[in-house]
C-alpha cells in the first residue's frame, strides 16, 4: 500500500446499490472513499474537498450530466483527480473518447474487484506525483516570481548557457552586471549552478527556455 | 261318332241348329264337368223336360268346361248358364243372375245341398279326426272341384292344415269320382275327399260294401241322409245371363220349378244365397278372391295399374329428384365445407403468424432494450460479486467487523432478488402464448406497463397518468397485449425525449372518446414531419438506428384486433406527439 493515507477515492454512479458495493469494496481495501449520487453533487462538494491525492471512479451514463461530460469539465478546471471510468454498456466509442480525454482506464461491469482496486492505486498514485509535481512548479515559479525582470532575463540566458560576457554583449551592459545580476538571482532562487537555474526555470514553464 | 246313340245324334242336331238361332232359341251353356260325353248322357232328360216345359221355345243346350263357359257367356252367346256353385260365384262379375238353385231332393233346402266327406278306411284307428291327416296323403278329383276338393279343402284350414303346402299330400286322381273311392280302399291314398252323398249312393248301388270306409269328423246335415265332414254349400245354379230379358227368365223360372225331379231325385228350386260360397272362396283366396294371394304390389299392378304407374313414375321422378338434390346438396356441402376448412387454415394460419410476429416484435423490444438490460443485470450481479470479494478481503485482512457482515449479506439478497425480479419480467414477456381475452380495468393494465416499464429500465422515465374516466372503465383485451402496445409507446415517447435532451414525464391520459375508451401517450420530443408521420405504422419504417420498424405496425395490428384504431398527432401545445389508441369497452361491439 503506498503513501495514499490522505488520498479520497470519489465514486459517483446514480446507481446507489452498486455505489453503495463499490465504496464497502474500497473500504475493505483501506481506501477512504466516498461515494456521489451524481455529478451535480460532486461538483457541488468538491470546493470542500481538502488537498491531497485521490482519484475518481465515474459511470459513463448518469442523467443529466454523464461521465463524459463531467469529465470535461473538471478537465477545464484543472481537476487533481484521474478519473476510472465504469460502464455497463460494453461501449467502444465512448470509451476511446474517455481515453483520448486522459481518463486512467474504462472498466466494464462486472468487473473483477482486484482490476478495480489496481487501477483506483494506479489513479491515486498517479494523482499523488501530480500532486507533487504541481507543487513543485509552483515552487519555482515562487522562486522565478522574486527576480526582477532583469535578473530573469540574465537567469533565462545563463540557463541557456551563455557566458557572462556574452550575456553583457547581448544586454549591451558591461559584463559586471551581468555578474551582479547572476549573483542575486542565485541567491534568491536558492540555485547553485547554471543548470539549477534551468531546470528551476523549465519546472515552472515547460516552454520557457524556447 | 257312329257309335253315338240316337239320342245323341238329336242333340248333336241341336247344336247345329244353334247356328241359324232364331229369336225364340233358348241358348244355355252348361258345366261340363266329367266331360262333354258324360255331360250329355247326363243332362239329355233335363233338356228334353225343360223342352217340354216350353213348347214355344228352342233349347240350344251346350256344355263347356269352366274356361270355355266362361268365355262364350262373355261373347254374349249363351242365354243361361248351369253350372256348380263355385264357378256360379266366379261368374256373377259378369252379371249374370241366378234364378235357380238345384237341390237333392223335396225336402231339401236349396242352400244346403253340395258337401264334403272326408273318407279313410274304416279300420284306420289312426284316422279319427281332420288333424291326424298331416303327413298323410288325401285323394281327391281335381283342385277345381268344388265339392270333390275345395269345400273339404276349407275345412283342412279350419284345422290347420293347409293342402297347399303338402299336408296333407294331396293326389288328384282325375274324374270320376269312384277313382277317389278306389286309391283309399285299394290303400294308395290315406283318405280321400269325395262329394257328400256319393258314398251313400255307390253303398245303396252295391258297388261299396257298407262299413269299409268312415267319414271322418261327420257333422249331421240338414238333410239327414248323408255323412258330410263340411258343412252343406248350395247346389248348382241355373243363372241367367246379364243381358237375358227379365220375362224369359220369369218364363224359364216356372218351367224349373214345375220339373219334377229328376232319375236321380234332382229338381230345381227357389236360388239360394251364395253368400256362403262367397266365404268359402274368400278363406281359400281363389275363385274371385283369387287375387288375395298376390302379394299387395301385384294386386295393386293389376287392379289399378295407371295409378300404380301413374305413382310409380312420380315416385320415380320424386326419387330421381331427390337424388338429384341430395346429390346438389352433397356436392354443396362438400365444396362449402372445403371452403371453410380453407378459410379457417387461413385464419389459423394468419392467427399463428399474427402470434408469432407479436412474438417477435415483443423480440424485438426485448432486443432494442437489451442493452439497457444487461445493464440492468450486470448492476445487481457486480454489487453481489463486489460484497463477496469485500467480506473474503476483510476475513484476509482480520477486518471483517459483523455491521460490515451484516450490511454486505443484506445488500447481497436484496440485489439477488432485484435481478430475479428483472429476469421475471422478461420471461413473462417474452413468453409465447395463445390469445385470451378478460375484462380488465384500463387504468390497471395502464399501471402494470408502466410498473414492467421501471422493471426494466431502473432509469426509467416517469410516467404520470391522468385519469379522466367518469363512468366505463373496463375493456375486454389481452392485457399481455395492451401492456405490449403501452411498453411501444413509453419506449417510444422515451427515445423521443433523450433524443430532444427532455426529461419530462411522459403523460399517459385516458378519457372516454366517441363511446370507446381512449389511451393517450404524450411525449415531449421533437415530433415527427408530416411525412415521417404518414408512414409511421407502415412495417419496417423507423426513424432509429437500431430500430427494426415494427413496433408501431404490430401496436397497430394488435389494437385492431381488439376492435380498435391507433393514431398519431402532433401534440396540442408546444413540440411532441400524441399516440392515442382506442378499445371498445366491456360489452360493448368491436
Amino acid at each position: 500500500m503506498p503513501d495514499n493515507s490522505s488520498a479520497i477515492v470519489h465514486v459517483i454512479d446514480d446507481e446507489a446499490p452498486f455505489r453503495r458495493s463499490v465504496l464497502f469494496l474500497l473500504e475493505s481495501s483501506g481506501w477512504r472513499a466516498v461515494g456521489h449520487e451524481s455529478a451535480e453533487d460532486f461538483l457541488k462538494a468538491a470546493p470542500e474537498f481538502p488537498a491531497g491525492g485521490g482519484c475518481i471512479v465515474l459511470d459513463v451514463r448518469m442523467t443529466r450530466i454523464g461521465g463524459l461530460e463531467l469529465q470535461r469539465r473538471l478537465k477545464a478546471s484543472a481537476s487533481p483527480f484521474p478519473i476510472v471510468f465504469m460502464t455497463g454498456h460494453g461501449d467502444i466509442d465512448l470509451a476511446v473518447q474517455a481515453m483520448k480525454e486522459g481518463a486512467v482506464d474504462f472498466l466494464q461491469k462486472p468487473f473483477k474487484e482486484q482490476l478495480l482496486l489496481d487501477t483506483v492505486e494506479r489513479a491515486v498514485r498517479l494523482s499523488l506525483e501530480q500532486h507533487r509535481a504541481d507543487r513543485k512548479c509552483r515552487e519555482a515559479r515562487d522562486a522565478l516570481d522574486r527576480l526582477s525582470a532583469r535578473e530573469l532575463e540574465v537567469a533565462r540566458l545563463l540557463a541557456l548557457g551563455l557566458s557572462n560576457k556574452e550575456i553583457g554583449r547581448q544586454l549591451a551592459i558591461s559584463e559586471n552586471t551581468v555578474h551582479v545580476h547572476r549573483q542575486h538571482a542565485m541567491e534568491k532562487t536558492g540555485a547553485g549552478s547554471a543548470a539549477d537555474l534551468a531546470r528551476l526555470i523549465l519546472r515552472a514553464d515547460p516552454g520557457g527556455l524556447d | 261318332m257312329r257309335r253315338l246313340p240316337r239320342r245323341g245324334l238329336a242333340f248333336l242336331l241341336l247344336v247345329l241348329l244353334h247356328v241359324a238361332a232364331s229369336a225364340s232359341d233358348l241358348r244355355i251353356g252348361v258345366l261340363a264337368w266329367l266331360g262333354a260325353e258324360e255331360a250329355e248322357a247326363q243332362w239329355t232328360p233335363f233338356f228334353e223336360a225343360l223342352q217340354a216345359q216350353l213348347p214355344g221355345k228352342r233349347i240350344v243346350a251346350r256344355h263347356f268346361d269352366v274356361a270355355g263357359l266362361t268365355r262364350a257367356l262373355a261373347a254374349h252367346e249363351l242365354d243361361f248358364v248351369i253350372t256348380n256353385p263355385g264357378h256360379y260365384v266366379m261368374l256373377e262379375e259378369t252379371g249374370i243372375s241366378r234364378i235357380a238353385t238345384q237341390v237333392a231332393s223335396a225336402r231339401s233346402d236349396p242352400a244346403h245341398v253340395v258337401g264334403s266327406a272326408i273318407v279313410v278306411l274304416d279300420r284306420r284307428r289312426d284316422l279319427q279326426q281332420l288333424t291326424d291327416l298331416r303327413g298323410r296323403s288325401l285323394a281327391a278329383v281335381s283342385a277345381d272341384a268344388f265339392g270333390g276338393y275345395q269345400v273339404a279343402w276349407s275345412e283342412l284350414l279350419g284345422a290347420g292344415l293347409n293342402p297347399e303346402k303338402g299336408e296333407p299330400r294331396m293326389l288328384f286322381s282325375g274324374f270320376p269320382m269312384t277313382t277317389v273311392v278306389d286309391a283309399v280302399v285299394e290303400g294308395r291314398a290315406d283318405a280321400g275327399v269325395v262329394r257328400a252323398c256319393l258314398l251313400e249312393r255307390l253303398e245303396l248301388e252295391g258297388k261299396l260294401k257298407p262299413g269299409t270306409l268312415r267319414v271322418l269328423s261327420p257333422r249331421a246335415t240338414e238333410g239327414g241322409d248323408c255323412r258330410a265332414s263340411s258343412p252343406l254349400y248350395p247346389g248348382w245354379a241355373f243363372a241367367a245371363a246379364g243381358t237375358t230379358a227379365p220375362e224369359l227368365s220369369r218364363e224359364v223360372l216356372l218351367a224349373l220349378l214345375s220339373m219334377p225331379a229328376d232319375a236321380g231325385g234332382m229338381r230345381w228350386s227357389v236360388p239360394a244365397d251364395y253368400r256362403p260360397v262367397h266365404d268359402l272362396f274368400r278363406r281359400l283366396e281363389i275363385g274371385p278372391y283369387a287375387f288375395m294371394r298376390e302379394t299387395g304390389w301385384h294386386a295393386l299392378v293389376r287392379h289399378a295399374w295407371p295409378w300404380v304407374a301413374a305413382t310409380a313414375v312420380l315416385l320415380l321422378l320424386w326419387a330421381a329428384y331427390t337424388v338429384h338434390v341430395e346429390h346438389l346438396v352433397k356436392r354443396r356441402t362438400r365444396e362449402l365445407t372445403a371452403v371453410l376448412a380453407e378459410r379457417r387454415e387461413l385464419a389459423e394460419r394468419l392467427r399463428s403468424g399474427q402470434e408469432q410476429m407479436e412474438h417477435l416484435s415483443r423480440l424485438s423490444i426485448l432486443g432494442e432494450l437489451a442493452g439497457t438490460l444487461a445493464h440492468e443485470l450486470n448492476q445487481p450481479l457486480a454489487a453481489i460479486s463486489n460484497y463477496a470479494r469485500s467480506l473474503l478481503r476483510r476475513q484476509d485482512r482480520g477486518t471483517l467487523s459483523p455491521d460490515a457482515l451484516a450490511q454486505a449479506a443484506q445488500e447481497i439478497a436484496g440485489e439477488s432478488e432485484r435481478a430475479a425480479g428483472i429476469l421475471n419480467g422478461i420471461r413473462g414477456f417474452a413468453r409465447k402464448r395463445g390469445q385470451v381475452r378478460e375484462a380488465r380495468d384500463i387504468a390497471e393494465v395502464v399501471g402494470e406497463a408502466a410498473a414492467l416499464m421501471r422493471v426494466m429500465l431502473s432509469r426509467a422515465p416517469e410516467i404520470a397518468v391522468h385519469d379522466h374516466l367518469a363512468g366505463r372503465r373496463e375493456v375486454t383485451v389481452d392485457a399481455l397485449q395492451i401492456q405490449q402496445v403501452l411498453l411501444n409507446l413509453f419506449k417510444n415517447a422515451w427515445d423521443a425525449e433523450q433524443a430532444a435532451g427532455d426529461a419530462s414525464p411522459i403523460e399517459v391520459h385516458l378519457r372516454a372518446l366517441d363511446d370507446r375508451c381512449a389511451v393517450e401517450v404524450r411525449d415531449h420530443g421533437t415530433g415527427l414531419t408530416p411525412e415521417l408521420q404518414a408512414h409511421l405504422f407502415e412495417s419496417f419504417f423507423t426513424t432509429k438506428p437500431d430500430g427494426l420498424g415494427l413496433g408501431l405496425s404490430i401496436c397497430k395490428t394488435i389494437v385492431e384486433a381488439h376492435g380498435g384504431g391507433l393514431q398519431a398527432e402532433a401534440a396540442p401545445q408546444g413540440p411532441g406527439l400524441v399516440f392515442r389508441f382506442t378499445l371498445p369497452w366491456c360489452g360493448q361491439d368491436a
